[in-house]
């Protein structure tokens, strides 16, 4: 590269005017043997700054590690396992009364059933007792003869 | 988001962080140590981080303020910050001499304001474009530009001074 363009370009880098295609052709320049005599002071920054980009990290990175996966797989066995013992425990305790309980349960039913048939029988009753209106129809009916009654005041006074 | 899919996000600008970390930080230990915790974080937020549209320079911003939160608690507590420095500047004069005196570059840029050692980091090493360099620092690029010249004048300065002393 020509000299003149060199101090062109590096006025321009000093005033952070440069652009990144300009300042890595500078880098290329000093990183060459053929370094103009009156640059070289500049030479250590461009290559120095060309080498920084090579320093790496050699240390691991260390995340929490994925056993966190493996405990929630845990979790749900364990959730499902006590779910399956809480409906077990409510499906087979039925057969599981003592002889005292089952005799209650069966009094239980016997009283029940009694207490239906006499519901039944007392709506039977009602509905006989239906009739009973009949007999207020008549008495109503038997009112009219009061009529009777005053027409024949009437004639025989 | 698994662990994998996370890795092949965030892993590839490793080194990046740690650079910049390095370059704030000094001590290449505490620079991983200062990745490790940036790469915690961006675990933990591992939900949002889809949201984000450069998950590269929002690592950078978030290891920028990490550094930063450290130099601010090391000046706070009163540490010998000094004392790592010169640590390394003893591994650096070694390097001097294998380097043709490249690592002087370096102790100029210790020397610098930490904004302009990130700006300088993230332009002339890691070329990245202007824009994007003020949405990692969330400053402008008008500031990040008159940053630029400042540091890059700084280190031209103690430059000629060094090869001026060098040569007489």
């Amino acid at each position: 590269m020509e000299l003149a363009k060199i101090e062109q370009l590096l006025e321009a880098y000093f005033e952070g005017t440069t652009t990144l295609v300009e300042e890595a052709s500078l880098r290329d320049y000093f990183s060459g043997s053929e370094v103009a005599p009156q640059f070289v002071m500049y030479q250590p920054l461009f290559v120095g700054l060309k080498q920084a980009k090579g320093e790496v990290s050699h240390k691991e990175i260390r995340l929490p590690s994925p056993a966190f996966n493996l405990n929630s797989w845990w979790y749900g066995i364990a959730a499902m396992l006590v779910v399956g013992v809480a409906i077990g425990s409510v499906l087979f305790s039925q057969p599981q009364l003592s002889q005292e309980e089952k005799e209650a349960v069966a009094a239980f039913e016997k009283s029940k059933e009694t207490l239906r048939l006499l519901s039944e029988s007392l709506n039977k009753g009602t509905e006989e007792l239906a009739y009973l209106n009949e007999f207020t129809k008549g008495t109503s009916s038997i009112a009219h003869i009061n009529q009777f009654t005053d027409t024949k005041n009437k004639i025989l006074k | 988001m698994k662990q994998r899919e996370f890795l092949s996000t965030v892993m590839p600008f490793k080194d990046k962080l740690y650079r910049l970390a390095k370059r704030l930080l000094v001590s290449s230990e505490e620079a991983e140590d200062a990745v490790q915790e940036v790469y915690l974080k961006l675990w933990n937020g591992k939900d949002r981080i889809k949201n984000y549209v450069n998950p590269e320079a929002f690592a950078i911003t978030m290891t920028k303020n990490y550094c930063l939160d450290r130099l601010k608690s090391k000046q706070a507590a009163n540490l010998k910050i000094v004392h790592s420095n010169y640590q390394n500047s003893d591994n650096l004069e070694k390097k001097v001499e294998a380097n043709d005196g490249v690592s002087i570059v370096f102790k100029i840029m210790e020397t610098l304001p930490e904004q302009q050692r990130m700006i300088l980091q993230l332009r002339d090493v890691e070329q990245f474009e202007f824009a994007e360099i003020a949405q990692m620092l969330e400053s402008n690029e008008t500031a990040v530009r008159v940053s630029l010249s400042r540091a890059r004048k700084t280190v031209r300065e103690q430059l000629i001074k060094q090869y001026n002393y060098g040569v007489s």
